[in-house]
């Protein structure tokens, strides 16, 4: 048995080690090529060395590979690729014909310059790693990495969508206590309101007999004798029965237009709750804005002058006790961003097969990144206890539902006027009467 | 900011010794490059770990980065940082000669590729100098398109200080620019410490 020199050993090692190896010359001439080189190319060493490298493996990226290996003879220093940006120098067969996974061995390559002993670069080895394994890995990896951002991408989502229907059974719990609250309380009104119209009934025409007979007294009064004139005279002026006549029939009016309107207003609440409805019906929208204008004109007088600009507009199919709810929120926003006094201008029409509703004002303006969030549930710039946020996206949602469109338009400082369009007919009484 | 681990002398030798293996390294990028390449004096400073970041930001300045890393072993071991402003990372394609728009792919390699003949010129330089052997191992990218304050994790950093060698490059004719940092860690220090005294002794 006889020993291995040193550099047999290192011959042998470079050989036979599963690492590709081969070394070029400056002329790119093959002077070195192991057994991993030969046998996943197919090529053995006594077929190869000597010959240019492009000559045997003309798919070589050559022009890149000829810049890289000058770049290691220039600088006499390493140079290096990496699978990741290119998955191989060489197509070789990978180790998995079984359970595959790639299309080739993925290679990690290092360049290094042969020196002589004056220390200049007269060859350049490279050595080919086959990371296949590494790569599939990897790539295992990433692909299970994207996965699971798909999915927290479809959970935010689902998140998203759940606060939106809570939201929606939110505000469908307000809209129904607001509209309990509303018939209740012209439930309430009502009564006593009928009893003091027929009240101001019997009193209106009571006065007017009381006249009657008064105007009989009047006419004996000149007859009366002298002293018991003078009294009577004296309780006249003390009354100034002429004004009290005449205020006596004003008042009785006036009272009775009062009542008229009490009871206007109750018709309004009880439009406006149309208590448990929730089935689209022809409505007339301008007969819906009136009324929320009456609802609402506490809420609005003291900030705006309310200007009409009705068009022509047929009858809508919509849920006018939810449309009265937006057109509330509208009106509600509009006075509210106004902060000395301005103006609030609806105007409505059609447009092609659709109705509009513009409520404009001339107040503070929507800046721009609060213009993005507006429609966002529980959004408010309002201060704590004033605003819910939950008005616009409320609105938005009655809107989509009724399958017409609401846009804002701001210019911050002048004013903002929020437009929504309708279908004439609700979509889902569209889709069944089709 | 201490570099009491060094003499007077020795911080002046050292300079000397990186300054020269800079011009050599200016030369041999230029070969390689094609193109006139300019090296700023290196600046050597001894920094805590905490303050290696303040450092690169003082370098980069408030812009977004991309950054490679490269480790060197051998007598000398540590790693080299190169970091490109992201306005300069997309002039590299032009600069290598490729006419075409590169794929994300082409265009990281070729980011490593340059980084690798800054560093492996730069260090090699110093080397050279002093006499030392060196290997370098692959280069990776470290990031892209990050803020500098979050490129190095300095609770990681076990060496109570380290050697920061700042080496800026610009070309001649183009805009073009990026910074080379080579971080030493301590014990690695004193080696270098006694290469310079060394090198001291032989003059
Ligand atoms: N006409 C408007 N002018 C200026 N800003 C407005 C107008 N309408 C809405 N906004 C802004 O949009 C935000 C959201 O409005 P939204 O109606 O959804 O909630 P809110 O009015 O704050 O509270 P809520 O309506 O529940 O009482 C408001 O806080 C306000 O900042
Ligand atoms: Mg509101």
């Amino acid at each position: 048995m006889t020993e291995l020199s040193h550099s047999e050993l290192g011959g042998f090692i470079a050989d036979r080690v599963e690492i590709g190896v081969f070394a070029v010359d400056a002329d790119f001439k093959l002077t070195l090529w192991n057994r991993f080189m030969a046998t996943h190319s197919r090529h053995s060493a006594v077929d190869v060395l000597g010959q240019n490298l492009f000559d045997v493996f003309p798919e070589l990226p050559r022009a890149w590979l000829e810049r890289k290996v000058r770049q290691v003879q220039a600088l006499r220093n390493y140079a290096f690729t990496s699978w990741t940006q290119r998955p191989y120098l060489f197509r070789f067969d990978h180790n998995r014909p079984i359970t595959g996974g790639v299309d080739a061995m993925r290679q990690n390559c290092t360049f290094l310059p042969v020196k002589n002993a004056a220390g200049e670069v007269i060859q350049v080895c490279v050595t080919v790693q086959d990371v296949t394994d590494t790569a599939i890995a990897h790539e295992e990896l990433a692909a299970s990495m994207a996965e699971v951002e798909r999915e927290k991408a479809e959970q935010r989502k689902l998140i998203g969508e759940l606060a939106q229907a809570q939201n929606q059974v939110l505000q469908s719990e307000k809209l129904a206590s607001i509209g309990q609250l509303a018939a209740g309380v012209a439930h309430e009104i009502n009564n006593p309101i009928g009893f003091v119209n027929s009240n101001l009934g019997t009193l209106a025409s009571y006065v007017d007999e009381l006249m009657v007979v008064l105007d009989a007294y009047t006419g004996a009064h000149d007859q009366l004798p002298e002293d018991l004139k003078a009294a009577i005279d004296a309780k006249i002026k003390g009354v100034d029965l002429d004004y009290l006549r005449e205020d006596l029939v004003s008042l009785v009016t006036e009272s009775r237009d009062g009542l008229d309107r009490v009871k206007d207003i109750v018709q309004d609440l009880k439009d406006f709750s149309r208590m448990g409805e929730s089935e689209a019906a022809w409505a007339d929208l301008h007969h819906c804005l009136d009324t929320t204008l009456n609802v609402v004109a506490n809420e609005i007088k003291y900030k705006a002058e309310v200007v009409k600009h009705y068009g022509e507009l047929p009858e809508v199919e919509c849920v006018a006790s939810q449309l009265n709810q937006v057109f509330m929120n509208l009106m509600v926003n509009g006075a509210q961003a106004i902060a000395e006094r301005g103006t609030i201008t609806i105007t409505t029409g059609t447009e092609g097969e659709q109705v509009f509703v513009a409520v404009r004002d001339t107040g503070a303006g929507i800046p721009p990144d609060v213009l993005k969030r507006i429609f966002d549930p529980f959004y408010t710039t309002k201060p704590v206890g004033t605003g819910t946020g939950l008005g616009l996206s409320v609105s938005y949602s009655i809107i989509e539902r009724h399958g017409g469109r609401i846009v804002v338009d701001s210019k911050p400082g002048e004013g903002t006027e929020f437009k929504i369009w309708l279908p004439i007919r609700y979509p889902a009484a569209a889709s069944a009467a089709a | 900011m201490s570099t009491a681990l060094f003499s007077e002398d020795q911080r002046d030798a050292l300079q000397e010794l990186t300054n020269i293996g800079m011009g050599q390294a200016g030369a041999s990028v230029a070969a390689v490059l094609g193109e006139f390449v300019m090296l700023s004096v290196p600046r050597i400073l001894v920094l805590k770990p905490n303050l290696i970041p303040p450092a690169l930001g003082r370098i980069v300045g408030p812009e977004k980065v991309t950054a490679v890393r490269q480790g060197f072993h051998g007598d000398l071991r540590g790693e080299a940082v190169v970091v490109y402003g992201v306005a300069h990372c997309r002039e590299l394609a032009d600069l290598m000669g490729y006419d075409e728009a590169l794929d994300e792919a082409t265009e990281r390699e070729l980011l490593l590729d340059v980084s690798n003949v800054l560093v492996g010129a730069c260090l090699g330089g110093l080397a050279e100098q002093i006499n030392a052997e060196m290997g370098f191992s692959a280069p990776s990218l470290m990031a892209t398109e990050v803020e500098v304050a979050s490129l190095l994790d300095v609770q990681r950093m076990d060496s109570p200080c380290a050697l920061f060698v700042e080496v800026n490059f610009s070309l001649e004719k183009r805009s073009f620019a990026c910074h080379l940092i080579m971080l030493l860690p301590e014990d690695q220090i004193l080696v270098l410490r006694d290469a310079i005294d060394r090198f001291l002794a032989s003059l």
